[in-house]
């Protein structure tokens, strides 16, 4: 999904054929607005009105649509409209990041959160891990995360295997994480080693993840505002949720927030963007900090380990 | 801690002013720190910070730092009045600090010392004033001060403190569990008596002496709450003791906050979430502010005069 920081870059290469300033308050992007919430539970306040516009603009100028109020038609009325809605959604969720953006996440991961989980599954024999990355964007995040559990595969993790689940909405960027294709942007914070180990020279400056760092990944296409599959998430023990809800409304934020709860293994961990707070949202989470990044936790009957001090 | 030890950490501490090299403004400027802010004179905390050309070099690039505001003052009156009278003397006892230890007694580097003492400083009195408590400024010393027990220990016991910190960074621990194992006191304690001798008031005292010691929390106070929570979060933000310290803190979770809360409601209303983000943007210029300020490089040249 979208990554927020990047978003001025995004509007920049649109060129929108409609003039942002022209009509930003034609009641037609109200009820685009409206039907986008609906169906995904993104909400654009009336400050990131302009926002919707501008990926409204892109999908106006492909269809030579002049006018709101024609591409709301197409959005509601016309034959194409789901195809229509689709990519409008896959505009509207479209990002760019790169690989080992946080490291004080997976400092976190490999110093508490997965000792004191593997702590905790040891004692009742079940040497597996299920991690989910909600709303994955272009799969930076995953290939991040698989890079990693690679690497701890003979040190912490010797004798434990996983499931690393990568879901979003967004067909375009989904088909970019499956190809695994990156470029340097992508993988300006990827060292040499990593490089070498899980990558392969994919020519015009590119590298493309190698068949063992695809085969720790499942890529999936998942609404999470569409609670009937929310609720087959089941068993996980950390979820990454990066800068996916900030494009959420609170009813549907708290909504998500409390199927991950659900999700979740008790003891489990999840991670949200920098940016992002669940205060006022949901209350059964704790907050956990960590060395440079924090965490929310679920409670486990027992209190595990060398971690909450 | 044994009734013997205390008796003896007491003892070294009170022959303490005659090892350190405390600048001459220390005694005067405790004095000063006893007075109620009402009784403290413009002329006499000027006259205070002018006595010591590199004490009023410092006070001038603080007043000029953009974590107070970025003023253009090039006076030492007009830096301690834009800066008010109370923070100019926390802000003092800071700066004599730095010097009350000989440069080569020094087990922590004075850099992430003072990045420390001064976030917790300001994290205590943003706390301070999120909470609704009616002397920020006031928390904004005892986070200044919390840590004063750790010069204690360099100058007294400098090479068991230096085995204290040495197993410290190497186990990622929390230094005052080695130090309670190494010394049989931590760095709270001993801070804790400095503070008492000099005449600071109890409250302060009891802040430094608590924050390590959870079960004294309820009796301590809301300042050693504050301190002890502040303190945490710089740990957990790189603005620790210079090593990265392996734990997951639930802050909701700790006695501190269970405590203030009893007292100050507002606490519940916080956006933890938030204010650490809050935290985060303002380091680089904390950062800044220290390496300008307190930075040994910087303060050794002046410091010779």
């Amino acid at each position: 999904m979208t990554k927020d920081d990047t978003m001025p870059i995004e509007i920049a290469k649109a060129k929108p054929a409609v003039s942002l300033e022209s009509n930003p308050g034609d009641p037609a992007y109200v009820k685009i607005r409206d039907l986008i919430y609906g169906i995904s539970g993104i909400y654009h306040s009336a400050e990131k009105l302009y926002l919707l516009i501008s990926r409204c603009a892109r999908r106006m100028t492909a269809l030579g649509v002049t006018s709101p109020a024609e591409y709301l038609e197409h959005l509601t009325t016309r034959g194409n409209r789901t195809t229509e809605l689709r990519l409008l959604l896959n505009e509207i969720t479209i990002g760019e990041t790169y690989m080992f953006r946080h490291p004080a996440q997976l400092d976190a991961l490999r110093n508490v959160i997965l000792p004191e989980i593997l702590e905790r599954k040891d004692y009742v024999g079940l040497k597996r891990l299920r991690f989910w990355c909600a709303g994955c964007s272009t799969g930076e995040e995953p290939h991040t995360l698989a890079m990693f559990l690679l690497e701890e595969k003979d040190k912490l993790l010797a004798g434990w295997t996983w499931d690393l689940l990568a879901t979003d909405l967004n067909d375009n960027s989904l088909q970019t994480a499956r190809a695994g294709v990156y470029g340097e942007y992508a993988l300006r914070n990827t060292n040499a080693e990593m490089r070498r180990k899980y990558f392969n020279d994919a020519g015009d400056k590119k590298l493309q993840a190698n068949d063992l760092l695809k085969a720790q990944m499942h890529f999936d296409r998942l609404n999470l505002s569409d609670d009937s599959k929310m609720v087959f998430q089941k068993g996980l023990d950390v979820i990454f949720c990066c800068n996916v809800l900030i494009y959420f409304d609170l009813v549907s934020k708290r909504r998500v927030v409390q199927h991950f709860y659900a999700d979740l293994l008790p003891g489990g961990y999840l991670f949200l963007g920098h940016a992002e707070s669940l205060f006022q949202v949901d209350d059964s989470f704790r907050l956990v900090h960590f060395t440079g990044t924090t965490a929310y936790w679920k409670p486990a009957a027992a209190p595990a380990g060398g971690g909450k001090k | 801690m044994n009734v013997e030890l205390r008796s003896q950490l007491r003892t070294q501490i009170k022959q303490l002013d005659s090892i350190s090299t405390a600048p001459a403004i220390l005694q005067p400027l405790l004095a000063m720190l006893r007075l109620p802010p009402d009784d403290i004179k413009v002329e006499k905390v000027v006259e205070l910070v002018s006595y010591d050309g590199a004490i009023a070099a410092q006070c001038l690039r603080l007043a000029n730092s953009p974590l107070f505001g970025r003023r253009e003052t090039e006076t030492v009156r007009s830096a301690v009045m834009a800066l008010g009278l109370e923070r100019v003397r926390s802000m003092l006892l800071g700066l004599c600090m730095n010097r009350v230890i000989p440069r080569d007694k020094w087990v922590i580097e004075p850099e992430a010392f003072w990045r420390h003492s001064l976030s917790c400083a300001l994290i205590t009195q943003r706390m301070a004033q999120k909470i609704e408590y009616p002397e920020p400024e006031k928390a904004y010393l005892a986070g200044l001060l919390h840590d004063l027990g750790l010069l204690v220990n360099s100058v007294l016991y400098t090479e068991e403190f230096r085995e204290c910190f040495r197993r410290a960074s190497e186990e990622h621990a929390p230094l005052h569990v080695i130090e309670e194992e190494v010394l049989g006191f931590t760095h709270g304690e001993s801070g804790q008596m400095l503070c008492e001798h000099w005449g600071l008031s109890k409250e302060l005292a009891d802040a430094a002496g608590c924050h390590h010691h959870v079960n004294l929390l309820p009796t301590a106070g809301p300042l050693a709450c504050l301190v002890r929570l502040s303190d945490l979060l710089c740990r957990m933000r790189y603005l620790g003791y210079g090593y990265e310290e392996i734990m997951g803190i639930d802050l909701g979770g700790d006695a501190a906050w269970q405590t203030l809360t009893g007292t100050y409601p507002a606490l519940k209303t916080m956006d933890l979430a938030r204010f650490t983000l809050d935290i985060d943007g303002s380091m680089e210029e904390i950062v800044g502010t220290v390496d300008s300020v307190f930075g040994v490089k910087r303060i050794a040249a002046p410091a010779a005069t």
